[in-house]
């Protein structure tokens, strides 16, 4: 275990992970707490300030850790069990379905998360579960399509075939020979997909399409800063900041699995 | 080609007199038209840019509030105050070039009052029994009953060309500019029109700018990419603005206020008690300090310093806590009660629930904030009045009418208030009709029919280059004709 | 090759007839009513249902679909509901921003992804080639929208070097400004969509240096810039190019957070407000078009790639697999 961007990312993904489980328990202030001035700037009082009701920035930032963390763990549990799936259906299809396949995979991949994400709110309104629904869908797609083609390349190996033709059912084969095989890729792809959740998250917030108070996203808290950045201009760093070091040490984990499961891809990012 | 025609005819025909034809205005708004019909779904934005800009009506409002006749040189009313004789005024021409007749007011007020009309100016105008034009330069309007606003509403009724095929797309009014072009999504512009029948415009060409965030329509002010911005939207913008000699703040009164819409068929919002244990409990004066900082101001009813029958009530169910909660155990409720608020998703009203929120817990009521789209408002609150409570921006005047309607989507239902409001509109005096309606308003603000959380407060910030607009939003019209830039 | 063109051609139009239905049926199905963007406060119940029947949204949807397939049939997109304008010009209207916006950043992402790439590859182990990894790093963890708001904040706000958003009225008859207003945008988009790029740029570049012929060609004294050039670009390009599809595909539409960050008034941001309004015929005419963009991108870039390596032609399947 000498990867150092194993290390790097353990360290900043659960520096995150643990501002979210003390949020969890303990935050400086109630997140409904509106004593505060409108807008204050940091201070002893509140580290990060105060925003327009006077709520203590410090809080909203520790409990928005929670929110990324937990729509994106959800979303990719979705898009990973069924982009998975996808991928395995596609790989044991006979030849015009796995085109067709294909064909809807990268149509989906083309398509923005941004527009699933409306369709999804204008079916069941802003909330956590359309967020991670409509993430976990736009990711289904991108899960699938490299799923399918190792999937695939599993199939043509020599022992498989020869498992086949003696009779093992698909379920054995995919649980004997399938997963065994594909599973570092698949956790490498998974780690880089939390990443682009959480990313995808806070653009639905900023764009006011995120879930509804009180679970404030740091994207919501962007948007707000946005509209107070002529006064508080401090106000547009911190969210971005911890959104940035989270995605840095989820990407930097799956570098690290990667060179771990494959000591050849070593120096590649 | 056509772009190039309109603008030479613009300077050909401009009077050789002080205004300049160089001058170029842009003007900053949030507020595009969503088509150019303000009686077909045109919006807030057809009226910003395009009433008394490119249309004009028989009346029209000035900057404080009082009707002025336009269109009409020339009007006389029954003795019963049943038939209304309008005399037009004459040399009025279209800017395709066609003049103005009786028939082309027939037209404009037909249209409103058609039953496929969409307009939002129909109920107002329902007393209307005919529309009349014995000659080409007399208008004769015929009522069922009494109506002291008919006037009033009028200056709403855009005249329009009797032969425009369709409003929505394209123009042709009598207003002091013409259109000249409207890329959707981005600008508006129009011309001086060289035939206008009153005073030349000062600036030969105005173009409004739209943006869909407040914050980007600062920026455009603060790097000088429009001159005005008809309506700003919050007051974190201003800091920049406000120390420099290079622009300009006006704070006028608006016509928008800020309400904690309660449905009062339904429990326990149906009782009054609970209704003003719960306008006690929220600070309104730190929710708008939140919202607007020192602007904008706390009337505690539908009723805003425009409308004549304005009075301060925000005495009343002011702030208190503890009488909250004394109420609300009188009500039977001693531990609160749990309610779901239904909020549009645009700005402000996030912001305003989570307050509400935190200040309802402190008389234990619990919110959940349910956050819906303009869409779901409009179809399930507004239409089929299922909702318990809601928060939603009222910007017109002269609105306390909609309280007389227990059909309205809040359901407020007083006989004695709906006989006030009734009995106002067939009052024979402004005099009357005033004293009428506080006597109603005061029915509702005891009642608490709503909490009317806050008045917003109209702030136009200008380059100081820009002078001659108008501080107060009337409508929310934006006059541009007598802006001039230096 | 050209049984291929023909079967991609085929699935090209079957997968757009197939979006388009599926999106017109989604729709309708969706709850929302287009006339309430018509209604002010005030409307009746009868106002509602006149609104209604004046934009044919209460006719039965099978009538509906029949009107719009005959429209169709026409290359008549409809006319907005909300706006009553032909939709193909207030598309092509907003063509004039998103377009450039998209090609502009697209280039400038390949102008700086394409060295970072190699020269990272190249100087392995470096200081220098560790800092832009590092940075390249960085560039993939951002959201697109915050690096908008920083670039705002210093250029427009407080150097006021540039405009903070919008797009000329004169549009490009006025290239100077209308460029200016691009410039942040498009610099917004770049620098993130480097990011990614240049990762799969150094991954091909990798593979390229790490070859058997690239060591026999400078094993036979070649110097490694020339080997780089006459062998290495093609080779490294074969992969890279589905990628770059796939890139420039997700920022035309997904431009939308940028056109909301620098209030551009481009294609995502007219798909916002439709889908706000529920203008039935604005999101399909903005949809069907977009999604026909990417297939021809993914199309052209796949056959791209075969003729830049011969090897893949072998294989049937278009998908770049």
């Amino acid at each position: 275990m000498r990867s150092r961007a194993l290390v790097a990312g353990c360290v900043l993904l659960g520096g995150v992970v643990a501002i979210a489980m003390v949020s969890a328990l303990w935050t400086p202030y109630d997140p409904a707490d509106t004593s505060g001035g409108r807008l204050e700037p940091p201070g002893p009082e509140h580290w990060l300030g105060t925003d327009r009701l006077g709520r203590d920035l410090l809080t909203q930032l520790m409990i928005g850790a929670r929110v990324a963390l937990s729509i994106g763990a959800g979303a990719v549990a979705l898009g990973g069990a069924l982009g998975l799936l996808a991928g395995i259906a596609a790989g044991f299809a006979v030849r015009w379905l796995d085109d067709m396949m294909a064909v809807v995979l990268d149509l989906l991949i083309a398509f923005p998360t941004l527009l699933l994400a409306m369709l999804v709110i204008a079916a069941r309104r802003g909330s956590l579960l359309s967020a991670v629904t409509a993430i976990g869908l736009a990711m289904t797609a991108v899960v699938a399509r490299p799923a399918r083609q190792q999937v695939k390349r599993v199939l043509a190996q020599d022992y498989v075939t020869a498992a086949r033709t003696s009779g093992t059912s698909w379920p054995g084969i995919v649980a004997g020979h399938v997963l065994p095989n594909i599973w570092p890729a698949l956790a490498v792809n998974l780690a880089l997909q939390l990443g682009r959740a959480v990313l995808a998250e806070a653009g639905l917030s900023y764009l006011g399409l995120g879930p509804p108070p009180p679970n404030a996203s740091w994207g919501h808290m962007l948007r707000e800063a946005q509209a107070t950045v002529l006064v508080a201009p401090g106000d547009i760093v911190a969210p971005g900041l911890l959104l940035v070091l989270l995605v840095i040490g989820v990407n930097l984990l799956a570098d690290g699995v990667r060179e771990v499961a494959d000591p050849l891809l070593r120096g590649r990012w | 080609m056509s772009v190039v025609m309109l603008s030479v005819a613009a300077c050909v025909s401009s009077p050789g007199g002080g205004a300049s034809a160089s001058c170029a205005l842009s003007v900053g708004s949030l507020y595009e038209p969503q088509n150019l019909d303000n009686a077909g779904g045109g919006g807030q934005g057809a009226a910003e840019a395009l009433a008394g800009n490119v249309y004009e009506a028989l009346f029209r409002l000035t900057e404080a509030g009082a009707v002025e006749k336009s269109l009409a040189s020339e009007y006389t009313v029954s003795p019963d105050g049943l038939t209304y004789t309008f005399a037009l005024r004459q040399g009025v021409r279209f800017h395709s070039g066609t003049p103005m007749t009786s028939a082309d007011v027939r037209h404009s007020l037909r249209r409103i009052l058609a039953g496929t009309s969409t307009s939002s100016r129909k109920n107002s105008l329902d007393m209307i029994k005919s529309v009349d034009a014995p000659d080409d330069h007399t208008v004769v309007v015929r009522l069922s009953s009494r109506s002291i606003s008919l006037i009033y509403n009028l200056s709403q009724v855009w005249i329009v060309n009797h032969t425009l095929a369709d409003p929505k797309t394209a123009e042709d009014g009598t207003g002091p500019y013409r259109l000249a072009s409207w890329k959707r999504g981005a600008t508006l512009t129009m011309e001086r029109f060289g035939g206008y029948w009153g005073a030349s415009p000062k600036c030969g060409q105005v173009t409004f700018r739209y943006y869909t965030e407040a914050a980007a329509l600062n920026n455009a002010l603060l790097s000088g990419a429009v001159d005005v911005v008809t309506s700003v939207q919050s007051p974190d913008a201003l800091a920049p603005f406000s120390d420099t000699s290079a622009f300009r703040i006006t704070e006028g009164t608006s016509t928008t206020k800020l309400l904690l819409a309660f449905n009062c068929r339904r429990a326990p919002f149906d009782k009054p008690l609970v209704r003003r244990a719960v306008s006690a409990a929220i600070d309104d004066a730190k929710l708008l300090r939140s919202i607007w900082g020192d602007r904008g101001m706390v009337i505690g009813s539908m009723v805003p310093p425009a409308d004549p029958w304005y009075e301060d009530l925000s005495g009343k169910n002011a702030y208190d806590v503890e009488a909250a909660k004394r109420m609300l155990a009188e009500a039977g409720y001693p531990g609160g009660f749990p309610m779901t608020l239904d909020t549009p998703q645009y700005d402000p009203h996030p912001t305003i629930a989570e307050f509400v929120k935190s200040e309802l817990a402190k008389v234990g009521i619990t919110v959940t904030i349910n956050i819906i789209s303009a869409d779901e408002w409009y179809s399930r609150i507004f239409q089929h009045h299922d909702f318990a409570a809601t928060l939603q921006e009222h910007v017109n005047d002269r609105d306390i009418r909609y309280y007389g309607d227990p059909g309205f989507y809040w359901g407020y239902d007083n006989p004695e208030v709906s006989d006030l409001i009734r009995r106002s509109e067939s009052a024979k005096t402004t005099r009357e009709q005033t004293e009428l309606l506080r006597r109603a308003n005061h029915e509702i603000v005891e009642d608490a029919a709503s909490d009317w959380l806050y008045l917003n407060p109209q702030i136009v910030v200008a380059s100081a280059r820009v002078t001659g607009y108008a501080a107060n939003a009337v409508q929310a019209q934006f006059p541009v004709y007598g802006i001039d830039k230096r | 090759m050209a049984a291929y063109l023909v079967r991609r051609a085929i699935l090209l139009a079957l997968s757009l007839a197939v979006s388009s239905v599926a999106l017109f049926v989604l729709l309708r199905v969706l709850p929302g009513d287009p006339a309430n963007a018509l209604l002010d406060m005030g409307a009746t119940p009868a106002q509602a249902a006149a609104a209604r029947h004046e934009l044919g949204t209460d006719l039965p949807p099978a009538q509906q679909f029949g009107g719009w397939l005959r429209d169709l049939a026409r290359l008549d997109l409809g006319r907005s509901l909300v706006s009553s304008l032909p939709v193909a010009s207030e598309i092509a209207g907003r063509l004039h921003v998103t377009v450039p916006l998209t090609v502009l950043a697209f280039l400038l992402a390949v102008l700086i992804a394409v060295p970072t790439g190699f020269l990272v590859a190249l100087r392995r182990g470096t200081w220098y080639g560790t800092l832009l990894a590092g940075v390249s790093q960085l560039g993939l963890a951002v959201p697109v929208f915050w690096v908008g708001m920083l670039l705002v904040t210093v250029f427009a706000l407080r150097l006021r070097w540039l405009p903070a958003g919008g797009f000329p009225a004169e549009d490009w008859a006025a290239p100077a400004a209308a460029l200016t207003s691009l410039l942040l945008p498009v610099v917004t988009i770049a620098l993130v969509m480097s990011a990614s790029l240049t990762r799969y740029v150094h991954s091909a570049a990798l593979d390229v240096l790490d070859s058997d012929y690239l060591r026999t060609a400078r094993a036979l004294g070649a110097p490694l810039r020339a080997a780089l050039l006459r062998h290495g670009l093609r080779n490294a390009a074969a992969p890279v190019v589905p990628i770059l599809a796939i890139e420039l595909a997700s920022t035309f539409l997904g431009a939308v957070v940028v056109e909301n960050v620098f209030a551009l008034p481009g294609l995502g941001s007219m798909l916002v407000r439709a889908f706000a309004q529920h203008d039935y015929p604005v999101i399909q005419g903005v949809l069907t078009l977009s999604t026909a963009a990417v297939l021809t991108i993914g199309f052209v870039a796949d056959t791209a790639q075969r003729l830049i390596d011969p090897r893949l032609r072998r294989t049937a399947t278009g998908t770049s697999a």
